[in-house]
Formats: C-alpha cells, structure tokens, sequence
C-alpha cells in the first residue's frame, strides 16, 4: 500500500508563498506539505478557512504555482496533467454558463477538447442520467436549484473521464437536506467508478462519511497536522453515521481542528 | 377538454393562453401611452386655439399633421437620407469601438497607453468636430457618416472592454482546468459574457448617432433632416420644422426598436431581457 509508484498524486514538500500585494506581507499559503494519494483513493482536507486548502488543489490542477517543492498528478507535472485532460475540478460555485442548457454545459470539456457533436452529447446525457439530472438536459442553468446546479458541474467535472477529480467545498452552498443526499450520491458515484479525489470541507462528518483518509490542516503557515484514517467498511450508506466507529472518528477530528485553531 | 387543464390552476401554454396575454400586453402597456398621447394632442390642439397662440411659437397638431401630409415625401426623403448616414456611421463607429475594445480588453499596455486619448477625444463637443471632419471628408454624405461614427466609437470601445473583462473567475478556471486555447475561453466565455453590454454601447449609440447626423447637417449640407429643419427655421416654416423634428424622434425610436429586437433574439438568456418584472 506505501509504495511510491502507486500514488496517483504526489505532493513533496511544497512551499506556496503569494507575493503581498502593494505594501501587504507576503503570505505563506502552504508551508512543507508532503501527502501521496493512492489510486481510487479519496482523501479530505480539512482546517480553518486560509489554512492553504483551495491553493493545494489550485496547484494540483495548475492554476497555482508552487513556490517551492515538486507535484506530480497521474504520473506528470500538473502542466502537462491538465493538458491531457486528467484533472477535472468542481468549485463551490457551479459556474455553468447561464446562455448553454445542462446538456451543452456539461459536454463544454469535451467541446473544446474537440470530441464530435454527436459523441460528446452522448456522454453528456450518460452523466447526466448519472448524477441523477434526468429529465433537465433541455433546461437552461437559472431554471435549477442549486443542488441541481451542482450536480452538472460534477456531471462536466467527469466529462472527460479524469483519472483524480478535485472537489473545493462542492456542497458548502447547500442546505443540510440536499447536501446529505449529494453526499450519498457521491458514495455511490465514487465506489461504483473508481476514481481518485481530493475533496476540500468544513464538515468533518461529511470527511470521515466519504473518506478512506482525513487529512487535517492548520493555518499561517498552512500545514498538514495530523491524517485520520477512516477504516469504516464499504460500500458505505448515510446510515454508517449512527456506527460508534463513526462518531469515535468525528470526534477526533472535531478535538484535532480545535487544537489546530488554539495555536 | 382544453379547459380541464385549465382549471386546474396551472397556465397552460395554449393559444387561448397566449392570446388572452397578448390583450393583457395591450392593455397595460400600450394603453397607458396611447391615451396620454391623445389627450396631449387633445389638449395641444385646443389649447392654441383657445389662447390664440402664434403658429411661429407652438404650431398646433393639426398644421403639423397638414405640413406632413403636404411635404410627405420631401420630409421623408430627407429622413431616409439622414437615417442611413446615421445607420452607416452607427455600423462603422460601433465595428471599430468593438476592435478597439477588443484590443485594450487584451493588452494592458494598449489599454493604458491609449485610454486618455480616446476619453479626451470622447470629450470633444461634437459641433466642434463636425466642421474639422467635414473639411477633411468633403460635403457628401460621407463627412456625417464620419461624424456619426466618430461619436459611435466611444461607448462601444468602452463597454466592449467592460463586457470581455466582466467573465466569472470560476468560469475562468474552469476553461483553464479544461485545457481551453485562448481562442476558445474568447468565443465561448468571454465573448457571449460581454453581449450585454455591447448593447448597452449599442443602444447608447442609436440615440448619439441620429444626433450626430443632424448636427453634421446642421454644419453644411444640402439634404437631410439637418438641412431641412435649417432651411424651415430660416423660413420660420414653424409646422415644417416641428414635422422635421418629429420625424427625427420616429427615426430614433425606429432604430431603437430594431436594436432593441435583435437583442432580444441574441441574449435570451440575459436577466434584463427577462420580462416577468413589472415596468
Ligand atoms: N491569489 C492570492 N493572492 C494572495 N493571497 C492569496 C491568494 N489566494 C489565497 N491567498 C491567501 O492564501 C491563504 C490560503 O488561502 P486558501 O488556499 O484559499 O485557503 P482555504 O481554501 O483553506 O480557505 C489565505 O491566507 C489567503 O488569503
Ligand atoms: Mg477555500
């Protein structure tokens, strides 16, 4: 299980220092992070807001440098990773494009990826009726809630089939009752497709519910305190949140963030 | 059986439906300015007649209407003449603040090296460009068209620029994690996020350019609606000049409303194209 050739994500010791703007200090995002990531693995990140979270996977899909230290994603540098389309993301906003329907947003990656017309909406019908938006590919974005915003943009994110799949706070914008229900769907979507994830939350409950390992953060520097291996068997239901095993591991990670946040 | 679904509380989309919308559409939005126009004219009419008010000063409706019926066809020859130099300037002067904008949306340096400029060319007044610009571009119609498009540049650069650096961050990214070539994040994000407000210049530039024409006319010209309310003032042919001026207005509104469609059709998606909100 420890060996290196089998990580799908590779993080050695990475610095993310962001230049203070006009006068402002520089700020040191990430300080040594070093974490591998196995294949179909899916690990959380977890730690007060500023703690370096989202930059960690702003550096894992390229759209952040790191300052230091070395990444490597699917067995290239993020660079190349995102150029070959292994690296899909999904953000707390859903970013649809309000002029597209669901279906031609969620086939978007692979439009300008160049797949044919007739292929790519196939497969954007295929996620669709995954994701459970059966029945809205005609809609146009402002006609859905949010949880369902939210859906197509997970439906878009694994388009392309990306072999690691980068959520930041997908469901922070969402009411308990959708969000319990997303979190079930995506049990179910990440035991049936094997797919490796990292997956940024403030809920620790949601963590330990998805995760194989809850990596624990703390902030200025942001750094990785402590990783909690959740050993709770799979396939999992909502229902594995009523276990002991369930709340001996929420309530470590609970007493972990809290230390994290005295210092 | 049509209208068991009906009853059932839910608005049916049917063409009884769409029918009984249209007549409610008629009923609020046209009726209100129809009759402020009728008892304005009304009362416009009745009015000079009653305090005996010289046709010089307010000719009243009935003169004006005579003026139209009578010069029919010179007022509308002339305003033909006007609405195209009008038109070419809008289409030549919108084109280039579209390129233009385009570019200083893309190079700072470009942005920052020529923005004064072109606000201190947007401050000129344009009666006193006009005169310049028809010495260089000669008494044709070609000189207004060149005044239109010099007023029609401006708003466009400026809102073409706004529009194309207004895109979602997120969205951004988004483009970018999917391996987007520049071209791409410019067709298929940037471009269609600043529609809206192109036809914000747009329509700024309709009103600017009939203007614009007009007061090119005014300069030197020997046809046009600016020539005609010229040569009615000189005259003192008051119905005439009124006639003139209200043609104008109709040219102004006309080609608002085309622009106003075609805006309709490009950004249905727009909120402000939305029309469950009530005026
Ligand atoms: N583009 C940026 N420029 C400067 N500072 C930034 C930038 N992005 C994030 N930061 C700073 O880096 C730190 C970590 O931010 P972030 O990764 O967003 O944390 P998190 O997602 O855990 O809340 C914060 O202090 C934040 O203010
Ligand atoms: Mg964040």
């Amino acid at each position: 299980m420890t060996g290196s050739a089998e990580a799908k994500v590779r993080i050695s010791d990475v610095d993310v220092i962001y230049p203070g703007a006009l006068g402002a200090s520089a700020v040191h995002a990430l300080d040594g992070i070093d974490l591998a990531v196995r294949d179909g693995e899916f690990v959380s990140l977890i730690g007060p807001s500023g703690c370096g979270k989202s930059t960690l996977l702003r550096v894992l899909s390229d759209l952040a440098k790191p300052t230091e230290g070395s990444v490597v994603v699917a067995g290239d540098d993020p660079r190349r990773a995102r150029l070959k389309r292994k690296v899909g993301f999904v953000f707390q906003d859903a970013a649809l494009l309000e002029w597209r329907r669901i279906l031609t947003n969620v086939a978007l990656p692979l439009e300008i990826e160049g797949v044919p017309r007739g292929k790519r909406l196939a497969r954007a019908q295929e996620l669709i009726d995954l994701v459970g938006l059966s029945g809205f590919e005609r809609q146009y974005p402002n006609q859905l809630s949010g949880g369902m915003r939210q859906r197509a943009a997970i439906a878009r994110a694994m388009s392309t089939k990306p072999e690691v799949l980068l959520m930041d706070e997908p469901f922070g914008a969402l009411d308990q009752i959708t969000r319990d229900r997303l979190n079930l769907e995506l049990l179910n979507l990440t035991q049936k497709n094997r797919m490796t994830v990292l997956f940024v939350t403030h809920s620790i409950r949601e963590a330990v519910l998805l995760s194989d390992r809850v990596v624990v953060m703390t902030a200025r520097p942001g750094r990785i305190s402590e990783i909690i291996e959740v050993d709770l068997p799979r396939p999992r239901t909502l229902e594995v949140r009523e276990t002991a095993a369930f709340a001996a591991l929420a309530n470590r990670g609970v007493h972990l963030l809290e230390m994290g946040s005295k210092t | 059986m049509r209208s068991a679904s009906g009853a059932k509380g839910q608005p049916a989309p049917h063409r009884g439906a769409g029918t009984r919308r249209m007549l409610t559409w008629a009923k609020e939005a046209l009726l209100p300015p129809v009759a402020v126009f009728i008892l304005v004219v009304g009362l416009w009419e009745w009015g000079t007649h009653l305090f005996e008010v010289p046709v010089y000063v307010v000719p009243p409706p009935s003169r004006i209407w005579e003026s139209l019926l009578f010069d029919g066809t010179a007022i509308f020859t002339h305003a033909g003449i006007t609405f195209f130099e009008a038109f070419a300037g809008f289409v030549i002067g919108s084109a280039l603040g579209i390129i233009l904008g385009t570019a200083f949306a893309y190079s700072r340096f470009l942005a920052r090296g020529l923005m004064p400029y072109v606000i201190a060319a947007n401050t000129i007044p344009v009666v006193a460009i006009a005169p310049i610009i028809i010495i260089w571009f000669g008494h044709g119609i070609i000189s207004k068209i060149a005044v239109t498009a010099f007023l029609s540049f401006f708003p466009l650069a400026l809102n073409m620029m706004k529009g194309l650096q207004s895109y979602d961050r997120t969205v951004m990214d988004v483009f970018h994690v999917s391996a987007a070539s520049g071209w791409q994040k410019f067709v298929k994000m940037r471009l269609p996020t600043s529609l809206p407000y192109v036809f914000v210049g747009l329509k700024l530039n309709v009103t600017f350019s009939v203007i614009g024409a007009i007061i090119a006319e005014f300069v030197q010209a020997d046809r046009g609606l600016g020539f005609m309310i010229m040569t009615a003032y000189r005259t003192l042919n008051m119905p005439r000049l009124w006639a003139a001026m209200l043609v104008s207005a109709l040219i102004g509104i006309l080609f608002f409303g085309i622009i106003a469609l075609i805006e309709r059709l490009a950004i249905p998606w727009h909120s402000s194209m939305r029309s469950n909100q009530k005026p």
